[in-house]
């Protein structure tokens, strides 16, 4: 018992800024993010013990996750395709140029379709490799680094054409 | 490997270790340009993805996962205590209804059932003798009384008779000992005047309120078993 909760708590502290982020990736809201985490490391407490190898706690509870986000979808059907800008990130506080480019690039990565957008942030965010994204995605590994290509070439083209855009910001 | 060839690689993966891929841009200084100007992309999209972690989320995830494993401690204790009771009234009801349903659906069946059953326990020569009196002491519970004694009574007593309280009498026969039953009325079992099987058979005589069953081998005559009884035997009202 006790060997249990210091394995979730190590879990919980190890993990728990990866899988938000990632979570909000996937949802872009805050408090939808932050549910989905209590749910998913709820799911992880109750199966802890079929967590054998602790190098794949990572993708194991994004795993969970996405099951748990999927899960959202079958519950209440709202039109997912909808994504609203006020819901990216609080403009507020953007202050430096720094943030100010963080914040255009994250409105680009939000907009980027989600099959592109999410084998990106498995690789940059979660470190994972090609085969793991394939994996935990269920795709082979030549889709994986297709979309991998085509959401940094999306990306890559936005920033080039990015003064114009960036004009409306400033001015 | 061609540039669009190296383009992929690298937009697929810019931390790419692949020989090709490193070789590649030794040879060429534009692709490794280009191999540069795509993992700056990757650190701003890094940055980017850097979205800030809700204060305190942890501690509250620690404290959501303690609470719910103590409601799902409670709710197990709760469960073990209905499953401990259920198990009770199944045991319970198994036990009334292997007590008091019959296996038999006539006398016979029963009677032969259980003159086998207690086969082992009499003997024809056995020594000990049952007086009348305390025979018609135990007939009394049936308002009934024997005049004489039928034969040497070895065994007086009560027993149950597929449930109900009735009286096993055994008497000395010529060759193997002879059983008599008398059983209250029962709508259980249907009355069943003449019965056997292989060893023994056995007749039944009805009166107002209790059955009179005798058992013995094929040596006995039971016709003069149930004339003996019937002639002394006397139902009080």
């Amino acid at each position: 018992m006790m060997t249990k909760q210091v394995r979730y708590e190590a879990l919980v502290k190890a993990l728990h800024g990866d899988l938000y982020r990632y979570a909000y990736w996937l949802c872009h809201e805050k408090q939808v993010a932050e549910d989905l985490v209590q749910e998913t490391f709820l799911r992880a407490w109750r199966a802890l013990d079929s967590l054998k190898d602790e190098k794949a706690a990572k993708s194991w509870l994004i795993t969970i996750l996405r099951r748990e986000n999927a899960r959202r979808f079958e519950r209440k059907r709202f039109d997912m395709s909808e994504y609203e800008e006020a819901n990216i990130t609080d403009t507020k506080s953007v202050t430096t140029e720094q943030e100010l480019e963080n914040h255009w690039l994250r409105e680009k990565i939000a907009q980027l379709p989600p099959e592109y957008s999410e084998p990106l942030i498995l690789q940059v965010l979660g470190g994972f490799s090609g085969e793991d994204i394939a994996t935990m995605l269920d795709l082979n590994k030549n889709t994986v680094m297709t979309r991998l290509f085509r959401a940094r070439n999306q990306l890559k083209e936005a920033l080039e054409a990015e003064p114009v855009k960036r004009g409306i910001y400033n001015g | 490997m061609d540039d669009l060839q190296f383009r992929r690689a690298i937009y697929a993966d810019p931390n790419n270790q692949d020989a090709d891929t490193i070789a590649a841009q030794q040879n060429d200084a534009s692709k490794r340009q280009f191999a540069q100007d795509i993992c700056q992309l990757d650190e701003k999209i890094m940055r980017a993805l850097q979205v800030p972690v809700p204060e305190g989320l942890s501690e509250k995830l620690i404290l959501r996962q303690t609470l719910a494993s103590h409601q799902v401690q409670k709710r197990k204790t709760r469960v073990h205590l209905a499953l401990a009771a259920s198990v009770a009234i199944v045991g319970g009801l198994m036990l009334n209804f292997m007590q008091f349903s019959s296996a038999y659906t006539n006398l016979g069946d029963y009677a032969l059932a259980h003159v086998y059953h207690e086969q082992g326990s009499f003997a024809n020569n056995a020594t000990n003798q049952v007086s009348l009196t305390s025979l018609n002491q135990k007939m009394a519970t049936f308002d009934g009384n024997f005049s004489r004694t039928l034969g040497k009574l070895i065994f007086a007593d009560y027993c149950r008779f597929d449930g109900m309280k009735s009286l096993h009498l055994v008497y000395q026969g010529k060759t193997s000992p002879v059983t008599v039953f008398i059983v209250p009325k029962n709508e259980q079992l249907s009355f069943s005047a003449d019965f056997n099987d292989k060893k023994l058979f056995g007749s039944s005589l009805e009166f107002n309120h209790s059955n009179i069953i005798v058992v013995a081998d094929k040596n006995e005559s039971l016709g003069q078993w149930q004339q003996n009884i019937s002639e002394t035997v006397s139902w009080s009202i």
